[in-house]
């Protein structure tokens, strides 16, 4: 069988450790802390009072306007308190803490749709999936109703992201055997909304036993393409599974619909099926607890906003001092620093390494110029020169080396014998220039813009960067 | 659980978490396990002084780097090996006569002069060894184009040059003079003949090669684009009538073979890209065959990569790769 692929990306071991435990329910927790922004825009305005009485699936906060996705209640209950607290990426961000009555009272708002399949239109669909609050599940958490209107009518490829290519998470893999026909259907649903008669799951060929269960499960098989992918880092980021199944190269800073594509995280269409058909919104998600500090690893069904340390605690707690706490995947996940962060809707993962699983064997470190980065750079920049110039400061040199291009993948790093942080270090140069352009651009806008327009042009600015 | 004391404990940095474990320190102790045959081959034919003469300039390499490293008070990094690599290196491109003193003086210069002056591992432009030798060979001449014939054992401390031993003229210098070596090909590829320590057994250093190549520590492009070149100079411009022989003469004998897989290849003064590896490799045979042709030396491995090291950056530059994005390839299917 054809193996799609891009060039460069690295090959970390793969861990998938739970790749055979089946998915089992979480106990529902306590009381589950909502944030107020788990996604990319806008963060919420809170739409209830502490001691408000809530709904399973109620919506309690929305964003008045721009991007951004309602969070709801993920159990019934009462609203204990409305607070703020500094998250794992340091900004301040609201949380809603709910009470659990467990009675499970489900909203009265949320009712299967009454529509015959073949009626939904676009509108119908962009409309159920911002309600439900669906945000990229694999981790980018983008709110997924924006991706599908600027999508609208511009789309050639429609793309399932199955490659599921960061080490030690399964949830992918485990919704494919356990759950195919969610993924097919909700596909199915977006390509007779989009009009398109044919479309692309993308699985990675160390889930050659997915890829049949998905197969079975598709009872047209000239409407959907599943292709296998060759196991890879980043084979998953977005870029890489167009270029491997298209041929087309995305740059930074476009989005896909530029080069006729869409891609959605496999969760994310099952949750986009459910919202639609069912009316259901994303108050649960499947999680990879796993690492070598967890007694016993398992994939999860766990309501938005359980903390963390629950996850842990019933893996059975922990055999040895944890060292990082890792929300999402190992390369590009998020160190935690407190261990009751919540579950939010892009944590596919919680890992839990010891000390010994990163060692760092130099302090002192000093790129040799073996020039590993610049073979596995996905996107085909020069890593090494980059990390020298932005450690230098020379950011318009940066600039000129195409750093905005940076994805911040990880494979560089991962692979640097010298242990440079490199692309820890083109971060944060990619922060400076952001930061210089705002700055430029408030100094233009105050030359130059009469007051009225100025908030106008701030905003506009501001979505061009994200 | 006690959450306080767990949050204690915790790392937070910047993804990615996981490290490939292979370090500068496994690379460069790659290198010399892939150097063991060569230098064993090395010791065997010009016996116990060549063993001397390695360990003394290993040893005194690691001494400078660390001594060096001590008194400016820098982190002390010998342990990552690159010291001894270049300790080795450079003795393995001495002959066996050399008086003892002399690769100390190189490994001075290799170390402090071209590597610790400009910033330590990673920051020289030249390779340290190849530099080091260029350096002997200019000030000392003599010492440098003496060879003694294989299986000649000479005393630890005498009368430096060894006046009563053979010495013996090397298959270069007799192509040089453009003579058909007296040695027979097998001799010369096995390393039978005179040379310096390290360069003679081609077959050792293929070992050493092949090795290299399937721990991927070294990549195919520079060697291939090296030797290759030489191949083909020297059989579309032979210098004499038995083409192939003169071929594998040019191929087999000297410092070609050392130079190609385990100096030319050195990661700090080579490009990162691979197709500016194949421009540099290629720039390496070009240098060397002229030098070999027509230059007032017998071999030219050691000015080739060289100069072919000054020219890394731009090499780099005009491979730099084409970044991803903006290109419509397959677009329709
Ligand atoms: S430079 Fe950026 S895109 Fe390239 S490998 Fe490093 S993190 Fe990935
Ligand atoms: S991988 Fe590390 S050591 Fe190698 S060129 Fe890149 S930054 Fe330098």
């Amino acid at each position: 069988m054809k193996r799609y692929s891009f060039k460069g990306g690295v090959h970390p071991p793969q861990n998938k450790n739970t790749a055979g435990l089946p998915v089992v329910d979480m106990p529902l927790p306590e009381k589950v802390y909502i944030p107020l922004s788990m996604h990319i825009g806008a963060p919420c305005e809170p739409l209830v009072k502490v001691g408000d009485s809530v709904f399973k699936g109620q919506i309690i906060g929305d964003v008045k306007s721009g991007l951004g996705a309602p969070v709801h209640a993920t159990v019934s209950g009462k609203v204990e308190a409305i607070k703020v607290s500094t998250n794992a990426a340091g900004q301040n961000t609201g949380y809603i803490v709910i009470q659990n009555d467990f009675e499970e009272r489900l909203s009265p708002d949320i009712t299967p749709s009454d529509k015959a399949p073949e009626e939904y239109t676009i509108d119908d669909v962009v409309s159920a999936v911002r309600k439900a609050g669906i945000a990229g599940m694999g981790g980018a958490t983008f709110p997924t109703y924006a991706k599908l209107q600027s999508a609208y009518g511009k789309i050639k490829y429609l793309i399932v992201n199955c490659a599921e290519c960061e080490p030690y998470i399964t949830v992918n893999h485990r919704l494919m055997l356990e759950h195919p026909e969610r993924i097919v259907n909700g596909l199915m649903l977006l390509m007779k909304v989009f009009g398109l008669s044919r479309g692309y799951i993308a699985v990675e060929d160390n889930k050659l036993d997915a890829a049949e269960a998905l197969e079975s499960a598709i009872e047209d098989p000239d409407l959907i393409d599943v292709c296998v992918m060759e196991t890879k880092y980043p084979q998953g980021d977005e870029r890489q599974i167009i270029y491997a199944l298209t041929g087309r190269e995305l740059t930074s800073g476009h989005l896909p619909f530029e080069v006729k594509c869409l891609v959605l995280n496999a969760e994310t269409v099952a949750a986009i099926y459910n919202a639609v058909i069912y009316g259901m919104p994303l108050i649960e998600r499947y999680v990879t607890v796993d690492g070598d500090c967890v007694a016993e690893p398992k994939n999860l069904n766990v309501r938005l906003g359980t903390p963390i340390s629950e996850l842990i605690d019933y893996c059975g707690g922990l055999t040895s001092e944890p060292h990082k706490i890792i929300c999402g995947g190992p390369m590009m996940g998020i160190a935690q620093w407190d261990i009751n962060a919540p579950v939010i809707k892009g944590t596919s993962s919680v890992i839990v390494f010891s000390k010994n699983k990163r060692k760092r064997f130099s302090f002192n470190p000093s790129c040799i110029h073996c020039g590993r980065c610049v073979g596995h750079c996905p996107m085909h920049l020069m890593p090494n020169y980059l990390y020298a110039f932005a450690k230098d400061g020379q950011l318009d040199r940066c600039v000129e080396f195409d750093i905005m291009g940076c994805v911040e993948c990880g494979s560089c790093s991962y692979d640097c014998p010298a242990d440079v942080p490199i692309v820890q270090t083109i971060r944060a140069a990619k922060g400076k220039i952001n930061e210089e352009q705002r700055a430029r651009k408030a100094a233009l806008n105050k030359t130059f813009v009469v007051p009225e327009k100025e908030d106008e042009s701030k905003k506009e600015g501001r979505r061009v960067e994200h | 659980m006690n959450t306080k004391e767990f949050n204690k404990a915790l790392t937070v940095t910047s993804p990615p978490h996981l490290k490939n474990p292979e370090t500068t320190h496994t690379l460069m102790f790659d290198v010399l396990i892939a150097l063991i045959p060569a230098s064993a081959w090395g010791v065997y034919t010009f016996g116990f002084r060549a063993l001397v003469l390695i360990l003394l300039s290993m040893a005194a390499s690691v001494a400078f780097e660390a001594a060096y490293q001590f008194f400016m008070n820098i982190p002390v990094t010998v342990k990552d090996g690159s010291a001894l690599v270049t300790g080795l290196l450079l003795a393995l491109c001495l002959p066996v006569s050399v008086p003892l003193w002399l690769p100390v003086v190189g490994d001075f210069f290799a170390i402090i002069v071209v590597k610790q002056i400009f910033g330590g591992i990673g920051k020289n432009i030249v390779n340290p060894a190849i530099a080091a030798r260029v350096f002997l060979f200019l000030a000392w001449p003599d010492h440098l184009s003496r060879f003694t014939s294989p299986g000649a054992s000479l005393p630890l401390f005498a009368n430096v040059p060894f006046p009563d031993t053979v010495a013996s003229a090397t298959p270069l210098a007799a192509l040089k003079t453009g003579d058909m070596p007296a040695d027979d090909l097998f001799d010369i590829v096995l390393g039978n003949v005179g040379g310096t320590i390290g360069e003679v057994s081609s077959v050792m250093l293929i070992i050493g090669g092949i090795y290299l190549l399937v721990r991927k520590t070294v990549r195919w492009q520079i060697p291939v684009s090296y030797i290759g070149t030489v191949a083909l100079l020297s059989f579309v411009f032979p210098r004499m009538e038995y083409t192939f022989n003169f071929v594998a003469l040019e191929l087999f004998s000297g410092g070609l073979l050392l130079g190609a897989i385990f100096m030319a290849t050195d990661y700090v003064t080579s490009p990162v890209t691979r197709s500016g590896r194949l421009i540099y490799g290629a720039g390496c045979g070009i240098i060397t065959v002229v030098i070999r042709f027509f230059g007032n030396y017998p071999e030219g491995v050691s000015f080739a990569i060289m100069i072919m090291n000054l020219l890394v950056w731009y090499i780099d530059m005009f491979t730099r790769p084409k970044r991803f994005g903006g290109v419509e390839k397959n677009a329709g299917k």
